[in-house]
This record gives structure tokens, sequence and C-alpha cells, in this order.
């Protein structure tokens, strides 16, 4: 066997449809990445604008229940899974090599292989629009709704399988970027010269690992009770619809951090750039971020307070939750402590980061009122834990991407987003949203529960959701403002390697980076880095103006292209297939997925034309 | 197509006496900061007491609702100012530190320990005060006083999509089930045992309480009590509920209502909890189109038979075309308000409109979906036999 898989040599061609589906350059990947969640937030944008318009009068009957369930749950599901982390991954795969003054990952073919299983994995989820058997109990598929004879057709086989496959490619991605930010640092970068990005990356990345086990164990036990006859979350067979809660929210709220926890790495970045000054408190960042990773795990069954746990527990998680509010607010005072005295420049990259505190703290507020059980037995699944959840994954996640995409994208391209479209973008999407999901306070305190599809007019909650679906059409026209100014920058012209003179190290380098990042691996003497280098530059009077200069890729030893992480990913993704088709699949899959790893094991170090 | 609930007559939605009362922050002397806590107390004016509806949690008819009311318009009224505070100071640096023209570099600081150690001692303080304050309300609201009332007990279980309603002892040791309208004396606590037959479902009468879950094999316990001393109007009193966990697909049409009685009323409705007369012909004639096509899921003359009852479930649980199910239990159904889980209006109209295409008016129902005679896709009875069947159901002579 590793004769014939040690045959196949490296691919040698860096451009064209074959140099992406090979490459390892975590660059590339960062873009494979980012436009695979694009995508998937049109697609997820779109559902919730059918579910908008479903709710934009009382007895609407523009679609039944049995759409709209399957609408909210793919909704969630592909925001939470499809858009928001791929997008922090992105993030991570572009940023923190660069940052960290490192050529690459850790692991560049497993860095490929992570990106390929999870494409897979959120096609597999997404051909369940295509049988007509769509997941329709939700983003938290509460058992046993999930279990035969509730759920009969093979939706939440799709759901469960495909972030099954999903989850296996999130732990390996983030166990790379654990063993690069560890090892992986330039001299001189000790842990407490990281940027804050990096700190935020390492975290949530130690979450992902210990989390996805969890939510792992749940999803194959679902799997065998819906398939082999096991019965743990059925409670007419002994088994109890509880567990399934327990094990989705233990994975549950530390995925909430691992949403929110990049974000907030990003506007710590963009805060000091564009204040002029060094980040506020540093070390409180830093250690409230710590702290919010590890209590995050001491939290969960907030979500369960209706749950019927009794007294006793609802008192423990209502103190723990209460506590968790107060690292975030650090993290607030902070980043408004970056902003005194500083001289801010209103880039769109600003803006967003700062639209992200306003809204932030939006939704941390109201997050308190539901930390207090008491008050949240009235408003647990109701619409106004909607608009909470969307003031910190909108407002709050999703702010903080578009706040890092505007800021990172002259490094990324070498070329500027425009600013005025960026103004624009800005303020439909801080409008839009504040109508969208303000008013759901509202409705929720009315009374107005969750994931129905329909209300009678009685209840008067018509005028608030017409103005929820309005703020959506706002929402929608940021979105294709966002596209075109994407669009547009195919014409621009190019800018300055460091266009906003900021502080990290991946600016002291060209724009778009050299395969190579950094042509001589930089000695770090402090946070801040690339301000210390132009300000010594500045004092000797020869100020920094040019990026590191170029020199011959070939000096430089590079990962060569591999064709084995989307082989062996193909053969992951058939194992999830055969599970939901036919079982002959998942052993060809197995199959495949094993000569991968053989193949992979035994692929010659180097391109064939590298061979001194 | 009559999906309206309806408002019983003399059940006005009141302007929200908690709100008013509540602090609005007039002490500040501030004269703009008055001016943006006027603001913001006229945003909630506007959206609690304009949208009020039965549904709104805004006002509370009973112990229970009250303590958790109080605490989140505490809640909230620190909040709004905490929200003041922290845009304020975030909206001032932006405005004040605005980058000049020509401006060099500002001061470059990176820190300060005290700052950051008072900024995390108050929220601190603040939000254990909140905690502990929620400790001791849940404790509170967790059981009924001990020396008030003796409670009235009630079994609840969810199915799907209605809500069936067991009293052991109504009084005098007669036990009543019945569906979707849940009749209680005022002034008294009511004890509430929650069961699911199927999936988890969820009771929640806002006025009465916040929600708790109704899971399969977990026997929650709740209670709430409705004050005469908090209800202006007189009674009966109707007040909405509906599920609050996603139950499949008629989730949204999981409703119910809560009849808040004088005790004598009470009374008189327990004493008048039978099966229907058949003293008409055309009652006959009803009777026996009942016991040809319905009784195989729904009881009519009394509580359901226990026994009866598991063979439903068994058949539910199996699934299958015509196998049996559980079904809300039409004993008294002429004393009923609504229909179709709180759907809809009970009347000699709607109930026919029912009879006739319940698929059109609950998607999902399992009376369409199991029973015989909706097995041809439309009715399978002729409208004589409809008639006679609404007249023996309602009662109607």
């Amino acid at each position: 066997m590793a004769a014939i898989t040690g045959v196949l040599a490296r691919p040698t061609s860096y451009a064209g449809i074959w140099g992406w589906m090979t490459t390892v350059d975590h660059k590339r990947i960062a873009v494979l990445y980012g436009v695979t969640a694009v995508i998937f937030l049109l697609i997820g944008g779109v559902e919730a604008g059918f579910l908008r318009m479903q709710l934009a009068s009382a007895d609407n009957d523009f679609m039944g229940p049995a759409r709209f369930n399957q609408l909210f749950t793919m909704h969630a599901t592909t925001m939470i899974f499809m858009v928001i982390m791929p997008l922090s991954v992105s993030f991570f795969n572009f940023v923190v090599p660069l940052a960290i003054g490192a050529r690459d990952v850790a692991f560049p073919r497993l860095n490929a292989l992570s990106y390929w299983i999870f494409l897979f994995g959120a096609l597999i989820m997404h051909m369940s629009f295509l049988v007509g058997q769509v997941p329709d109990a939700g983003w938290f598929s509460y058992a046993n709704l999930t279990e035969k004879p509730f759920s009969i057709d093979r939706g939440l086989d799709y759901w469960a399988i495909g972030l099954l496959v999903m989850g296996a490619a999130s732990v390996a991605g983030a166990l790379n970027f654990v063993v690069t930010i560890i090892n992986m640092r330039a001299p001189g970068m000790s842990m407490m010269r990281m940027p804050v990005f990096v700190w935020m990356t390492l975290i949530t990345s130690i979450l992902l690992v210990l989390a996805f086990p969890v939510i792992t164990v749940g999803l194959i036990e679902l799997t065998m009770d819906r398939n082999f006859g096991t019965h743990f979350f059925i409670p007419a067979e002994g088994g109890d619809p509880i567990l399934w809660q327990h094990l989705f929210w233990v994975f549950g709220h530390p995925e909430v951090y691992i949403l929110i926890l990049p974000a907030m790495g990003i506007v710590s970045e963009i805060f000091p750039v564009f204040s002029g000054k060094p980040l506020f408190g540093y070390p409180f960042i830093v250690f409230s971020g710590i702290v919010i990773g590890i209590m995050g795990w001491a939290v969960w069954s907030h979500h369960m307070f209706t749950v019927g746990l009794g007294p006793v527990a609802n008192s423990v998680f209502t103190i723990t939750t209460m506590l968790i509010a107060v690292p975030t607010g650090v993290k607030i005072f902070n980043w408004i402590g970056t902003l005194w005295r500083g001289a801010i420049e209103f880039t769109t990259a600003m803006m967003f980061a700062l639209g992200f505190i306003a809204l932030f703290i939006i939704g941390g507020l109201s997050g308190i009122s539901h930390a207090i059980s008491p008050s949240d037995f009235q408003q647990q699944d109701t619409y106004y834990i909607v608009a909470h959840i969307h003031y910190v994954l909108f407002g709050g996640s999703i702010f903080g991407a578009f706040a890092g995409l505007y800021y990172w994208y002259p490094k990324l391209t070498g070329k500027m987003l425009d600013e005025t479209l960026g103004k624009l973008n800005f303020w439909l999407m801080f409008i839009g949203m504040n109508l969208t999901f303000f008013p759901m306070h509202f409705l929720g305190l009315n009374g107005m529960p969750r994931r129905i599809y329909t209300y009678t007019a009685e209840f008067g909650w018509e005028n608030l959701n017409r103005l929820a679906s309005l703020g959506y059409i706002v929402l929608f026209f940021a979105f294709l403002v966002f596209i075109y100014n994407l669009w547009q920058t195919r014409n621009s012209r190019r800018v300055s390697h460091d266009p906003w003179d900021a502080l990290g190290l991946e600016w002291s380098i060209a724009s778009p980076p050299p395969a190579y990042n950094f042509a001589e691996i930089p000695q770090v003497e402090g946070l801040d880095q690339y301000w210390i280098m132009k300000e010594r530059a500045r004092a000797a009077g020869t100020p920094l103006t040019e990026p590191e200069a170029l020199v011959d890729p070939s000096s430089i030893h590079m990962p060569s292209p591999s064709y084995w992480p989307i082989f062996t990913a193909v053969g992951v993704a058939l194992i999830g297939g055969g599970l939901l088709s036919h079982y002959a699949i998942s052993f060809l899959g197995g199959a495949i997925a094993m000569i991968g790893v053989i193949g992979w094991g035994n692929e010659p170090a180097a391109a064939p034309s590298e061979h001194h | 197509m009559g999906l309206l609930p309806f408002r019983r007559e003399g059940y006005l939605a009141k302007p929200s006496a908690s709100i008013s009362s509540a602090p609005t922050g007039r002490r500040s002397s501030l004269k703009n900061r008055t001016v943006l806590f006027g603001l913001i107390a006229a945003l909630f004016l506007f959206a609690t007491g304009c949208f009020k509806d039965d549904m709104s949690t805004w006002e509370a008819f009973g112990p229970v609702a009250q303590s958790q009311l109080d605490l989140f318009n505490v809640t909230m009224w620190l909040m709004v100012v905490v929200f003041f505070l922290v845009e304020g100071v975030l909206l001032y640096a932006i405005i004040r530190y605005r980058k000049r023209p020509g401006q060099p570099r500002p001061p470059q600081t990176h820190g300060n320990t005290t700052l950051e150690i008072v900024l995390t001692i108050i929220p601190t303080i603040l939000v254990m005060g909140l905690g502990i304050w929620s400790v001791f309300v849940l404790f509170e609201i967790d059981k009924p006083p001990s020396d008030g009332p003796t409670p009235l007990e009630v079994n609840v279980t969810g199915h799907q999509w209605w809500f069936e309603f067991e009293y052991p002892d109504a009084g005098n040791g007669k036990k009543i089930i019945t569906a979707n309208e849940l009749r209680i004396p005022v002034d008294r606590p009511i004890q509430l045992n929650l069961f699911s037959d199927d999936v988890i479902h969820s009771f929640w009468v806002p006025k009465l309480a916040g929600k708790l879950d109704m899971v399969p094999t977990h026997n929650n316990k709740m209670w709430f009590q409705a004050d005469s001393d908090k209800i202006d109007e007189d009674l009966p009193v109707t007040l909405f509920g509906q599920c609050a966990e996603l139950c499949g697909i008629a989730h949204a049409l999981m409703r119910f209502r809560v009849i808040v009685m004088e005790q004598a009323d009470f009374d008189s409705w327990v004493a008048g909890y039978g099966p229907p007369p058949t003293i008409t012909d055309k009652a006959k004639k009803g009777a026996q189109v009942f016991a040809a096509n319905c009784t195989l899921c729904h009881t009519i003359d009394g509580p359901d038979d226990p026994a009866l009852s598991a063979s439903r479930l068994a058949g539910f649980l199996t699934g299958g075309d015509i196998t049996p199910v559980p079904a809300p239990n039409l004993t008294d159904l002429r004393t009923r308000q609504t229909l179709a889980a709180g759907l809809m209006e009970l009347s000699e109209t709607t109930l026919s409109n029912w009879l006739h295409d319940p698929e059109d008016i609950k998607p999902g129902n399992y009376m369409s979906a199991r029973a015989v005679l909706y097995q041809s896709g439309s009715v399978s009875l002729d409208e004589e036999e409809i008639d006679a069947l609404i007249g023996y159901l309602l009662d109607l002579r």
C-alpha cells in the first residue's frame, strides 16, 4: 500500500482550480473559508427573509408550519456553524501566522483537510433541501421531538451527520491553531506580547477542542437512537430527553463564546490603530478572555431554567451567569479606555468596531435580565431571547467580522474596499439591525413565543413584527452594498503595505503577502511590534515606508501543495453520506479515508522540482 | 378562516400600573439626562402600553407573576441606567476624541490598575446584589405559602397539540378531566403537576406565572394563584396561555385558556360536569354518530377510563393510520369557550367548520390524520349527521 500511495507526486501547480484544491497555504485557505462563509451568509439571510415575510402580518398564509420550522432551523444552524464559525476560522487562518511572525500554521495539510471536511459537512446538511427532508426541530433539536415517531423523515439525520462531519473539521482546525500559537511564535514574542486577536484565537481553539467532543457524543447518540434502535433520549424506553439538553448546552454555551471571542479579538486589534494609542489594559483584556473561557463551562443550565431543575440548581446557575457578566464588562471598559484621549479616525473598520461595542452592550444588558432566573421564567422561549441572541451574534460577532474584513482586506488583496460604500454599508447595517431586532425585545415581553409560524392580530404583535420585517429589507440592502463593494475592488488601485499605520507584524510585509510571509523571521521586542519598529526608524531619521523586501521564493522552503487533504476529506464525507443513503458507501468512504491517510503519511516532503 | 381568539366581555387591557410607577430617573438634576430618561420611558410606554395584549408579561394577576415582574422591573431600570451611562461615555469619547486635522499622536497610555479594580468591583457588587435577590425569589415562589388556603391540585398533561387538565378532587371528591380550558377558583393556590405523554411542551400563563416545561417522565411541579385584588374586572376572567417549547408542526396553534371564577361558580361548574343529555331525537341521532365515529379517541361521559387512555397512548406511539390517539375529553363541551386548543371561539359555525376540515384550521392535527372518517380526504359524514353531532356535542335542544 505504501508503495502505491507513495508514488503520487506532489502537485506542482499553484494556479487554477487545482491550485486551490490542493493548496496548503494558510492565506488561500483563509480565502476559501471566507468565500464559503459569505455564500452561506447569503443563504442563511434569505432564509431569514422568508421567516420575516411570513411573520410580517398576523394570520399570514405565505407559508405553512412545516416549511417555517425547516427554515428557522436551517437559518440558525447555517448562521452559527456555516457563517460565524468559518468567518472566525478564516480570520484565524489569515491573521494568526502573520501576526506571530510565522510562515504558515503548524500543520498546513491538516489545515486544508479541516476546510474540505467543513465544506463537505455543510454540503451534506444542505443536501437535505434537495431530497426535501429538511431538519425542522430548531438549531438545538431538543429530544425527544427528534426521535421516532415524532420525526419520521431523514431531516434530523442530515442535521446530525452534517454537524458530526463539520465537528471533525472544527476540532482538527482548532488543534492546529493551539499548536501553531504555542510553538510558532517569532523569537521574542512571549505570551504576554501576543496580539489580543491571537490570544482570543488560542482561547477559542481550546474551547473548540474541549466543547465539540461533547456535542459529538450527543449527536452520535441521537443518530444511533434514530437509526440503530438505541434509546438514549426516548422516555418511553427508559431514556431521558433532558440528557440531550445537558449535552447540547455543555457544548452550546462554550460555543457562544467560541462565536464571540474572535470578534472581541478583532476589535481589540482595531481600536488601538484608529485611536492612535496602545490598547488600554492589555493584561486585563487577555485575562478577562481567559476567565470567560473558563467560566463559560459553568453556566450552561441558564439555557434550561424552565426545564424544572429546581431552585437549588437554578440558584447556582443564576449566580455563575451573573458573574460572567463581570469579565465581559471589563473588556468594554478597556475598549472605551483605549478610545479615551485618543485621536479617533472614523474608517469603516473602526465604525464597525464601535458599532460592535454599542450593540454588544445592549445584548449584554438584556442577557443580565434573563440570567436572573425568576424573570427568565417569563422571557425564556420568547422573542426577548431572539432579540438578545441577535444583539450578541449579529451586533457582536457579525459586526466584529465586518470590522475585520474592512481592516484586513488591504493586507489580503493589496486593494482597499471603498470607504464611502463601506460607510453606507455600516449605516444600513446599523440601522437595519436595530430596526429588526430592537422591537423583538418588546414582542417577547408582550408574550410572543419563539418558533411560532403564525399569530393572531388580537395579540397586538403585528406592528412590531412589521417593523422587524422592514428592518430586514434594510439589512438585505446593506449586504448587497457589501457584495458590490467587494466586486468593485477588482478595478481598484493598489495601496501601500500599511495603509492604516497599524501596529501588528502582519503590516510590516508586502500586500498581498508573499507565499513565505516573512523573508526573515522577525525578532519581537514588545507588544505592538510594528509600531516599535516604525518609531525607532523615525527617531533614526529613516522612516519605514517600504514593506520587507521580497526574495526569490525558491530560496525559502515552503510546504508543497498536496492532493491528500481533499482526497481524505472526500472519504470522511462519504462515511457520513453513506449513513444517509446506503451503508456500503460508508465503507467505501472509510476505505478512501484510510488510503488518504496512508498516502498522506508516505507523501514526499517536497514537489519533484525541489529534489535537489 | 376563523383563527381569531377573542376577548371575554368585561376583560379589557389595563394601562400598565407597574410601568408608570417604576422609577424613571426624574431625580436626576441634569436637564438633558431627564430628557433622555423621558424619551426612553415614553418609548417603553409606547411599546408596552399601545401594543398591550393578553399574553403580555407587563401585568401580573397573582403573587408568582408579581414577584417575577418586580424583579424584572428593577433589573430593567437598572439596565436602562447602565445603558445610558456606558453608551453615553462611549458616545462622549467618540465625539470628544475624534481626530482633528494635523493632530499629533496622542499620549501613549497603557492602562490604569486602580481604575480597572474599581470598574471590576462595581459591576460585581451590582450583579451579585441582583443574583442574591433572585435566589430569594426563586425559593419564595417555589411552593405555595404553607399558611394559606389548601391548594387545588390539577394534573396537566401536554399532548401534541393540546392540553389536558385533570382535577383529582375538584370538590366533594369529584374527579374531572377536561381539555384546553383550566377553570380555577380565585384567591386559592393552584398546585399544578405537569406531565407530557409525547414530546416536551411548556406551560405558560404569562399573567399568572412564568413558564415551566412539561417533560415526559419528569413530574414538574409549579403553582400559581389569581388574586381578586389584582384583577379589576368582574369574574369570571379569561386569561391566555400558550405552549412555549417547540413541540412539532402545530406548536404555534397549541393555546389554552385559564378561566378565573368565584369559588361558588367554580363549584356549580364542578357539579354540572357530566355527559350531554339525549332527550331530543336530534341529540339521540348525534349520540349515535358520535358513538360510531368518535369514541375510539374521545370520551364524552365523564373522566377517561385510565386503561382506555393507556391504550390510546400506545396506539399513538406505535403510529400508523387509523390507530387511536389521546384526544381531548369532550365531556361538558357546551361549557367551553374555545375550540381546537384555544384557537377560536366555540360556536355551531366554528364547530361545523372544524368537523368539515380540521386540517385547514390546524395543520398537522392527528384527527384528520388518523380518524377513519377523514381517510378519504374529506369528512365522510353527511350534513345531517354533522348537524346532529353538533347538536349533541353542544347540547342544543
